[in-house]
């Protein structure tokens, strides 16, 4: 039905790529961490006590990662039933409510993820219930621990910039969490984008489109790969 | 009446045009911030924690990864040369075969579109090429493809296990009778339908090709033993060796070197069609570069993104729950249903209902999480077993999947079998009056779905 | 519901309402609150983890998005490490030295230590003694050894198992079952009612009734939202809390006990240990108390000794 009218730039390709090769190498180490643990187990009976907090951990980010991605290349689902049979203009209309609606999600969810995370890292919360207003004094979570994921040496200077000198004996809550408001931000970077593709005309779903040509075709190549 | 105010709000959303996921996010944290005190700062824990703190819900990527492996490494096209050896002679032989090898695959995946995927782009095509009607051809794989989530392992099941804490383990178990039942049932109307319309039969190959092709198959088939005895242990012999989750690992593991080093259709080993492959004997090297392999990352990725469109869906699902929850709305909601003297034989008709509703617009996983935890404390109220109360939510995701507007069989048949979503729909219609059947008969014989669980693992512990 | 103008306590916890030590207490208080505070206070309490697990009630309550939790005592590593004192095996005799040292100085102490970090101890909560369970009989600790024992995700307890060359095993609550049935892990330590609820007699060999540790749990709510309770709720509050507390603590001893009859009557099987075979499990665990008393202090261990020595 319609192209992605703007070919991606030499920059643009290499992002994906990184984003794609993050995917993938993260889902890889998931998979050997979480295998290499059952061998120990049945074979060695010992067990890489850390392991499942770090397989869990790189699924979280995997997942968050993957989400602005998904929404670069359109590929997360929704009806489209509806709005296949509305007539050009008001479907124009309706689109551009939907892009809306993304944005203000993302919005939404970037206060949260900051608000989540900064205390984490020693910093103030943002005041205001909708949206943030100002700072408000936080007293830090920066001492919190992972369960089990020991602490890698080269983070020992997290002790000093955020947890008042005091080191950590596992491994702070601060470096898992921290992907939550990088993927927000990208999340939200990547649905303002297309707010302003579907303004300009040149995108026009938010969704993974069931009845475009293509998007079948990629599909289907999808999971003749995949899945 | 707030509760109402919140799913008109997600319809609303999802009718024009707004992701899934974020109909439901967005809708939960209007919610939230107009009518309780929790701050936007636990939505993104819910976020988070969908993945980090569900330990259950690993088993999805590896589930996806292993059926990526095994359908790009050409194990499907051995089960489909199996099954065709064993019943493509019957009248109807190619369909009846399709859904066999659906049903096999189904062992092997935990999920539906991907059964669909990985048997339809062969059959499909072929059935057609012997003088069936396309719309017949997809109409049968969109239908069997279902079997994906009913026959162990299943994504759906992992999901339901996860938000209800029963167990992934028995919930497999049980799936395996309605599983047979099922394809079974869609089996012989295939059969009936052909002595009727006298469709196209095959050659019978000989038993040496059943064999010849089971040992093609071998491979591809151990993984079901894998997972069979790695989850369950061999009584007498070996204990479990891994939990449910694990053996998703496992089997991800497994698949990926029957698909490099033995069948040799992805990797380094691989060479261009029509060509022996390689051996590892040809390139030891393989060994090593076979983890760095484009094929191998492009495996990964595909598992990865799908892994992302399902788990985005599924934690914004899980945020509505949270919202839900803190809400205190499951508890308005069996204290209502309880207080109006339903029975158990009411209950279930009513669950039935709502998730055919429901599955109309949703993703099965998504709506699992949703409707889990409102209709579970109920059914346990009303002596109703989990593991019963599950497998009729999965048949229920089953038809959900070939139902319009959201159907993801619909979506993929309709791709690899290159013709129109309504189409496909039509061509689906007749199937999906055996699995409205096989939905009534499973949801009151419950001894289908207990039977085999009780049997393996003893009574049920969740319990009034 | 709550009403306009009362302040909403959301209490969440992991167990159910009726059964389980925990949640028996978390409903008494539920009632009694409601019952009592009309107009001024008013709870709600979430079991069964349908709101928080116990690994991140505690980043809730911070947050104030609930005001109460009562998490295992080895869930508050981040906060403090002198409650791994309670972890540490045979460090108290039975239950009554456990509620002795809780009430002492050194016990109301350690309710405040996490105070610098936002969170306020209000009352420790009891579940019961820990029993081990495997799937062969165990009697003396070197039964145990090459085993693999499902833990709690703790330092002390990881080194616990290690004393006695078994290997720990970190798995979620909801798995264990599973677990123990098929084989996956081959043991694990819990209280006669956890054992009960758990079903984990059904899938094991035998219980051994050692009493070698203890699962505690603490009532704990945020420093700031105390402080920003009016001093007379505040007041009621904590004295129906500590009611509360006194009753349901004193009745442990019996859920606990009627658990254990509970498990005998269904067939399972308790073995009990000979003085002799005691001396040598305490004998195998207790080096694990010198690797940690750093973290515990020196002085929680010798009051803990003086209290055992007068129960
Ligand atoms: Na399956
Ligand atoms: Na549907």
């Amino acid at each position: 039905m319609h192209h992605q009218e703007d070919e991606p730039s030499a920059v643009g390709r290499f992002i994906d790529r990184l984003e794609e090769n993050a995917i993938a190498l993260m889902l890889g180490i998931m998979v050997i961490l979480t295998f290499v643990n059952v061998i120990r187990r049945y074979v060695f009976n010992a067990s890489l006590i850390w392991s499942l907090e770090v397989v869990l951990m790189l699924f979280a980010w995997m997942v968050l990662l993957g989400i602005s991605y998904g929404i670069k290349k359109n590929t997360h689902l929704g009806v489209d039933a509806l709005t296949n049979v509305l007539p050009k203009g008001p479907r124009k209309g309706v689109l551009i409510v939907s892009a809306l609606i993304c944005v203000v999600y993302a919005v939404l969810l970037m206060k949260g993820a900051y608000d989540y995370w900064a205390p984490f890292a020693g910093l103030d919360v943002t005041s205001g219930r909708w949206f943030p207003t100002g700072f408000i004094e936080t007293r830090s979570r920066a001492f919190m621990e992972t369960d089990q994921v020991p602490m890698p040496f080269f983070l020992n200077f997290l002790a000093d910039l955020i947890n008042d000198g005091d080191s950590y004996s596992k491994l702070p809550d601060f470096v898992p969490y921290t992907m939550l408001p990088f993927a927000c931000a990208l999340i939200l970077l990547r649905f303002v984008q297309a707010f302003i593709k579907v303004l300009r005309g040149t995108q026009h779903t938010m969704i993974v489109s069931h009845e475009a040509e293509e998007a079948i075709e990629d599909l289907t190549a999808t999971h003749k790969q995949g899945t | 009446m707030d509760v109402v105010l919140l799913f008109v709000l997600i319809v609303g959303m999802l009718m024009i045009g707004v992701p899934i996921a974020v109909s439901l996010g967005l809708s939960s944290m209007l919610f939230l911030l107009m009518f309780s005190d929790t701050s936007l700062a636990s939505i993104a824990a819910s976020l988070f924690q969908a993945m980090a703190g569900h330990y259950t819900l690993l088993a999805i990527p590896f589930f996806i990864l292993a059926s990526s492996f095994m359908s790009t490494g050409g194990v499907a096209a051995r089960i489909i040369r199996f099954s065709i050896a064993c019943v493509g002679h019957l009248r109807g032989g190619l369909a009846i075969a399709g859904v066999l090898a659906c049903m096999i695959f189904a062992a092997l995946s935990g999920s539906s579109p991907a059964t669909v995927v990985a048997i339809g782009s062969i059959v499909i095509a072929a059935m057609v090429k012997v003088g069936y009607t396309k719309d017949f051809a997809a109409g049968v794989i969109c239908n069997a493809g279902t079997l994906g989530i009913l026959i162990p392992p299943s994504i759906v099941m992992v999901v339901y296990a996860s938000a209800t804490d029963v167990s992934v383990g028995r919930m497999f178990l049980a799936g395996v009778l309605p599983g047979i039942l099922a394809g079974t049932m869609l089996m012989i109307t295939i059969y009936v339908m052909a002595r009727i319309k006298n469709l196209p039969k095959g050659e019978w190959q000989g038993w040496g090709e059943i064999f010849e092709s089971f040992r093609d198959a071998f491979w591809g088939l151990m993984l079901i033993i894998i997972i069979m005895v790695g989850i369950y242990g061999i009584p007498g012999l070996t204990g479990a060796i891994f939990t449910p989750t694990e053996a998703a690992a496992v089997a991800s593991v497994y698949a990926f070197f029957v698909a490099t080093f033995i069948y040799r259709d992805m990797g380094p080993l691989k060479t261009i069609d029509g060509q022996r492959n390689l051996t590892l004997l040809d390139r030891p090297i393989a060994l090593v570069t076979a983890f760095f392999h484009r094929d191998t990352f492009a495996t990964l990725f595909d598992a990865g993104k799908l892994t992302v469109m399902l788990m985005f869906i599924i934690a914004n699902a899980l945020i509505l729950k949270h919202v839900l929850t803190d809400e205190q709305i499951p508890q308005h909601i069996a204290d209502a249903m309880l207080a109006a003297g339903l029975g158990p034989v009411m209950f279930l008709v009513m669950v039935n209902i709502i998730l055919l509703i429901g599955g109309q617009f949703m993703e099965p996983s998504g709506l699992i999480v949703i409707v889990a935890p409102l209709v579970f404390p109920i059914a346990i109220e009303l002596g109703i077993d989990p593991i019963h109360l599950g497998i009729i939510m999965v048949v229920n995701m089953e038809i959900g999947m070939i139902t319009p507007p959201v159907g993801l069989n619909l979506f993929v048949t309709s791709g690899v079998a290159q013709m129109p979503m309504m189409a496909v729909v039509r061509a689906a219609l007749p199937f999906l009056a055996v699995l409205f059947v096989f939905l009534i008969i499973v949801t009151y014989v419950p001894f289908i779905s207990t039977w085999l669980p009780t049997l393996m693992m003893g009574p049920e512990i969740i319990v009034k | 519901a709550c009403d306009d103008g009362e302040v909403v306590i959301k209490f969440s916890h992991v167990t159910n309402t009726d059964k389980h030590p925990k949640g028996i207490a978390a409903s008494l208080l539920e009632q009694r609150v409601n019952d009592e505070m009309q107009g001024k206070a008013c709870m709600e309490v979430f079991p069964n983890s349908t709101l928080y697990k116990d690994e991140q009630v505690l980043e809730a309550i911070l947050q104030g998005d609930v005001q109460l939790g009562a998490p295992s005592l080895s869930l508050f590593e981040s906060f403090t490490k002198q409650y791994r004192l309670f972890d540490l095996p045979f460090m108290f005799k039975n239950i009554n030295a456990v509620d002795a040292f809780q009430t002492s100085e050194a016990g109301e102490a350690m309710k405040g230590v996490m105070a610098k970090r936002g969170l306020q101890g209000l009352q420790f909560w009891h579940n019961g003694m820990k029993q081990i369970s495997a799937n062969k009989p165990l009697l003396m600790p070197s039964d145990a050894a090459g085993l693999k024992f499902r833990v709690q995700p703790s330092d002390v307890l990881v080194a616990q198992m290690q004393a006695l060359d078994a290997s720990p095993q970190p798995m979620a609550f909801a798995e264990v079952y599973g677990a123990l049935q098929t084989g996956v892990v081959d043991g694990q330590e819990n209280t006669w009612s956890n054992i009960y609820g758990q079903k984990f007699f059904e899938v094991q060999d035998g219980i051994t009734e050692t009493n070698h540790g203890i699962i505690d749990y603490m009532v704990v709510a945020s420093v700031d939202w105390l402080d920003s309770l009016d001093a007379d709720v505040r007041e009621q509050f904590l004295t129906i809390l500590e009611e509360v507390t006194v009753e349901r603590n004193a009745d442990s001893t019996k859920v606990n006990e009627e658990a254990k009859q509970a498990i005998l009557d269904a067939g399972g099987t308790v073995r009990e240990l000979t003085p002799e075979q005691r001396t040598a499990w305490v004998e195998a665990m207790k080096p694990v108390w010198a690797q940690f008393e750093g973290d515990v202090g020196a002085e929680n261990i010798a009051a803990a000794q003086e209290i055992n020595a007068q129960n």
